[in-house]
């Protein structure tokens, strides 16, 4: 019976976790499925914008919507600078150099934010002040739930943008064969560069609320949005959205169970072990790796 | 020469090791972003087998490179048909794994009196080997830099063989290379088992310069730092890695005006220089135009 209560509080945990890891996923499948290559600023980015956040409620006490508003636009504009510098100008193969320059815009906006805001750790506004909910013997965090709220909201807003608009269809076009969109007279480099604004105030959203939900920013949020966002999109079977959904919601619930049963580091161990699995085996739904 | 000027051309010629690693990779075509992991298996195989075992460091290094050889095949084997991206990740995926079993290995001897071995996340420490033989510093430099000279030697002959030019072909177009009779599979998986050897060659030198090592130092910033060493210095030349490790470990960190901001003015100058020159500073077109010039 604990077992079965364990398994099932795990679950929930799992969810609640998964559910940033989705947005950050669907930010990072997004430019990937447009684009072809890996960001590898994505995460440093979005740390910067919930930098920009935090120092904003430390200077003004802005609100919780004030700061989501910042940390949203300043990731845009970091995202920006990392299409501008990094992916413009390497359209055509070079991914090897895309992604060698955005390692090193992920080293420079770390020390930025270094730079301007020195301590290893800053306060951040909690999202929600009470205690968690409490469903019988099981509990669930209230900020867990709003991220999770706020991840089906921004997928249903993503559809509608993609099948209903026609900027929607065009992005489509470009993920299909950005070559034939372009003959068919598609401004490509100007929908890249607005998928890349789109994908990064997702991340904006995603940093903002994992801050909140943290109540802290550090550093390290850089590195560790990077490798969540990656590791969803992967699971998930690369470059779909409703995959990467998936892919979050699944590496969510392998590490709360796995960190509950055989603790952080066999966690850690477990979830790389199946990325390499995936990777090796190439189940269908993996079907992205065949080729690429 | 003073302290600080040889710990900073040892550390040169350690790191030029690892990116010579992920530069063969590069030129045959594929990205690794794991080549941490063989330098790792490297460090704490040497380390063990000096410290623990008490065999000579000239054996030491050899099981070193061996193990690295065989644990880059072992990540090899399964990834063997993915490209690109799919191979980083699978690598990276690897990587990680084997900094968490570092972190997981605890294995400790009694040796004149005192505990040696790696202890899990508290590091592995007392890996004296140099030091209790009285090798100086300034040999120590002599000796990373002799290698680094052999290997450098080898990859410039290499690169004149036929061999040299079946991995630019791989790398250029693996079809077109299949088609040409060039078993693919198996010479990638050669190709990988010597970067894998070659990385661990420089861990087993970097963990007796250290004489301390710890699961964070293998972790992904080396590998991708080796990465961008071998890209910036560019793809035409085994010296371009080398030349990427000088800009950056020599000139950019050991200027300390720019202390605090190297990560800003280093990350700026790599993301531009790609810009211009994607394959890097020494490219296969600069190489070919000095070399027509120079000969």
């Amino acid at each position: 019976m604990a077992l079965l209560a364990d398994l099932v509080q795990n679950t929930l945990d799992g969810v609640a976790l998964g559910a940033s890891y989705a947005l950050l996923g669907i930010g990072f499948t997004l430019i990937f499925g447009v684009l072809r290559r890996a960001n590898l600023a994505y995460g440093p980015a979005l740390m910067l914008g919930a930098y920009a956040a935090a120092w904003a409620s430390l200077s003004f006490h802005a609100g919780l919507l004030v700061l989501a508003g910042i940390a949203v636009a300043a990731s845009i504009v970091a995202g920006a600078y990392v299409e501008r510098l990094c992916f413009a100008p390497h359209r055509k193969g070079a991914a090897a150099a895309a992604m060698v320059a955005s390692f090193a815009l992920w080293m420079q906006l770390e020390e930025v934010a270094m730079l301007a805001m020195p301590r290893h750790l800053y306060a951040f506004p909690a999202l929600y002040e009470g205690g968690p909910l409490e469903i019988g013997p099981f509990v669930v965090r209230v900020d867990a739930l709003l991220t999770l709220l706020a991840a089906v909201a921004v997928c249903a807003l993503l559809w509608a943008i993609l099948y209903r608009t026609r900027f929607g269809l065009a992005v489509r076009a470009v993920i299909d064969d950005s070559r034939a969109a372009g003959l068919a007279g598609i401004d490509v480099p100007k929908i890249f560069m607005l998928v890349f604004a789109l994908a990064s105030a997702i991340g904006g959203l995603a940093g903002f609320l994992i801050a909140a939900s943290h109540e802290q920013v550090t550093p390290m949020l850089g590195m560790w949005s990077t490798l969540k966002g990656m590791l969803a999109m992967m699971l998930g079977g690369l470059g779909s959205l409703p995959g990467a959904v998936l892919g979050g919601l699944a590496l969510g619930l392998i590490e709360a169970h796995a960190h509950w049963f055989l603790g952080p580091q066999l966690r850690d161990f477990l979830v790389y072990l199946l990325l390499f699995a995936l990777l090796a085996l190439r189940p269908p739904w993996m079907a992205g790796a065949r080729h690429g | 020469m003073d302290e600080y000027a040889l710990g900073v051309l040892t550390n040169i010629g350690l790191v030029s090791f690892v990116a010579l690693s992920a530069y063969l990779l590069l030129i045959a075509g594929e990205l690794s972003f794991g080549q941490q992991a063989f330098f790792g298996v490297g460090a704490y195989a040497a380390g063990m087998a000096t410290a623990m075992l008490g065999l000579p460091l000239p054996v030491a290094v050899l099981i070193s490179m061996i193990l690295g050889a065989a644990a880059a095949a072992l990540v090899a084997l399964p990834t063997l048909r993915l490209r690109g991206l799919y191979f980083a990740m699978a690598t990276l995926a690897a990587a990680e794994m084997f900094r968490i079993l570092f972190e997981l290995l605890h294995w400790q001897i009694e040796v004149g009196g005192e505990r040696v071995g790696p202890d899990g996340t508290q590091g592995f420490r007392g890996i004296r080997w140099v030091f209790e033989r009285g090798v100086e510093p300034d040999a120590f430099l002599a000796i990373v830099w002799l290698l680094l000279g052999l290997v450098l030697l080898l990859f410039l002959v290499m690169e004149r063989s036929r061999l040299g030019a079946t991995l630019r072909a791989l790398g250029d177009d693996p079809g077109l290379a299949g088609a040409l009779g060039i078993d693919v599979e198996r010479f990638k998986l050669g190709v990988v088992a010597a970067s894998g050897a070659l990385a661990a060659l420089g861990g087993a030198l970097y963990a007796h310069h250290n004489t301390y090592i710890e699961p964070r130092n293998f972790d992904i910033m080396l590998g991708v730092h080796s990465l961008a060493y071998a890209l910036i210095g560019g793809l035409g030349t085994a010296l371009g890695p080398l030349l990427g490790a000088v800009l950056d470990i020599g000139v950019l960190e050991a200027s300390r005006f720019l202390h605090g901001y190297r990560m800003i003015v280093f990350g700026g100058l790599v993301a531009l220089l790609l810009v211009f020159r994607p394959r890097g500073l020494l490219d296969e077109r600069t190489v070919r135009w000095l070399r027509a010039r120079f000969s």
